[in-house]
């Protein structure tokens, strides 16, 4: 009894070794697909209003083409959302909406969750979700030692939490070298502004490759 | 919550402290230990027919408040799995205990009827519910009137949406209902109204006829 399919069903459900862990990825595809369905909308509107504008007269193009091409595939799309879930179940993350309602954001200083229909690749879409949960971090619970979180200083990587310290300690010292992303604002937001572009240039950040990685996309 | 929802809920079968358990359930989720609130109502809708024919009304409330509350869902979880659990066993359940597992079967069929995900039926349910169905069409169950009863009425209530689901194991249940009425012993006048009504029932697209209220549910009079 441990996987079946109906046939008017959407397929085979994935891994059902319990029906509480099969509600849930029903209710996270559901929940994809409604999200995926009001995106495109947007997108649409969002190409009426250019096309409105250019017919104008106005250049406006940040993209050179109207039609981008999303992540459909169902596996890739709630691998992602799992990802992004992880990090939006967190304190930090609590008391970051709290703080900051989208409204008042300011993009590249606040973290900005990746988006999951975008095109990326494995790598790229990896480093981003990374990055964002370090972001994120800045509003972690305060600790016993009383730190104040609005204080941006030199980040103590003993107290971070980190899927690979490894690689974070790298992303940290190469940049706190680099003084044109490091004064003032901290290193591990900056890292967030390669969203308006659309292309993530890692190298610029990372003196060395990271190694927990595969490159597969 | 006064008396409305006692009666709403069916919770006057429960004593005062569990009383007193659901209701914050019911209000305040993130103060109760959840798994346990599932299993008590678990373990309720075993003992109680009453209870279990609603008891997905007060499971659904709990979920909605604890998603409100907590973003979470941990006492759907602990339903869900304690319910597989049961699932699991129910052979052995029918044997220990035929109400129990009538019961059961009540539960869960409202379990399906009620909770929904983003409006559509749980997917997870719909063939473990069809297993139970499948069950109660077996010929030792045909020969007992309370199986009988206990598949007609959840024939009555999920029926359509079930098919919809998948339509069919409906074919192939009603096959079997078929021939259990036609071919089978043992079966009690009662049982084979029963038969026939729901046989008629889903013929007429899950809907009562007048021919058909007139037949089974008004008084003969010539």
């Amino acid at each position: 009894m441990c996987s079946f399919t109906t046939p008017e069903g959407p397929g085979p459900l994935s891994r059902c070794s319990d029906w509480g862990t099969a509600v849930e990825e029903d209710e996270m595809r559901t929940n994809v697909n409604k999200e995926m369905a009001r995106y495109r909308r947007k997108l649409l509107i969002n190409e009426f209003a250019r096309e409105r504008k250019s017919s104008s007269g106005s250049s406006d193009s940040k993209e050179s083409t109207v039609t981008v091409e999303l992540e459909t595939d169902e596996v890739v799309l709630m691998r992602r959302q799992k990802q992004i879930n992880y990090g939006k179940n967190t304190i930090a993350y609590d008391r970051y909406i709290k703080e900051v309602p989208r409204c008042h954001r300011i993009p590249g200083v606040h973290p900005r969750t990746p988006n999951k229909f975008k095109k990326y690749s494995r790598r790229s879409w990896d480093q981003q979700i990374k990055l964002w949960k370090v972001a994120l971090h800045s509003w972690d619970p305060p600790a016993e030692e009383g730190c104040d979180l609005q204080d941006i200083r030199p980040v103590d990587l003993g107290e971070m939490e980190t899927e690979s310290v490894g690689s974070n300690s790298e992303s940290q010292t190469s940049c706190q070298d680099n003084d044109d992303t490091c004064s003032g604002t901290p290193t591990k937001v900056r890292h967030v502004d390669y969203q308006a572009g659309g292309e993530f240039d890692l190298e610029v950040c990372l003196s060395e490759p990271l190694k927990d990685f595969d490159t597969v996309s | 919550m006064g008396e409305t929802g006692k009666e709403e809920y069916k919770i006057q079968s429960f004593d005062a402290e569990t009383q007193k358990l659901l209701k914050t359930a019911l209000k305040d989720p993130s103060n109760v230990d959840l798994e346990k609130v599932a299993n008590i109502i678990v373990d309720q809708s075993l003992k109680d027919c009453v209870f279990s024919k609603e008891a997905g009304r007060i499971c659904y409330t709990i979920i909605q408040a604890e998603s409100k509350q907590v973003g979470q869902s941990i006492f759907r979880r602990s339903l869900l799995n304690r319910l597989q659990q049961e699932y699991k066993d129910r052979e052995e359940l029918r044997t220990r205990s035929l109400q129990a597992w009538i019961c059961y079967v009540t539960f869960i069929c409202n379990i399906f009827d009620y909770l929904r995900v983003n409006n559509m039926p749980m997917m997870a349910l719909v063939n473990p519910v069809y297993d139970c169905l499948f069950r109660l069409a077996q010929p030792d169950s045909l020969r007992k009137e309370e199986e009988v009863d206990c598949l007609v009425l959840q024939l009555h209530r999920i029926g359509e949406q079930l098919e919809k689901m998948n339509s069919q194991r409906m074919d192939e249940l009603f096959s079997l209902l078929r021939d259990g009425f036609l071919l089978q012993e043992g079966l009690s006048s009662l049982s084979q109204l029963l038969l026939l009504e729901i046989i008629e029932f889903r013929a007429a697209d899950w809907k009562m006829t007048d021919a058909a209220q007139k037949y089974y549910y008004s008084e003969v009079t010539d």
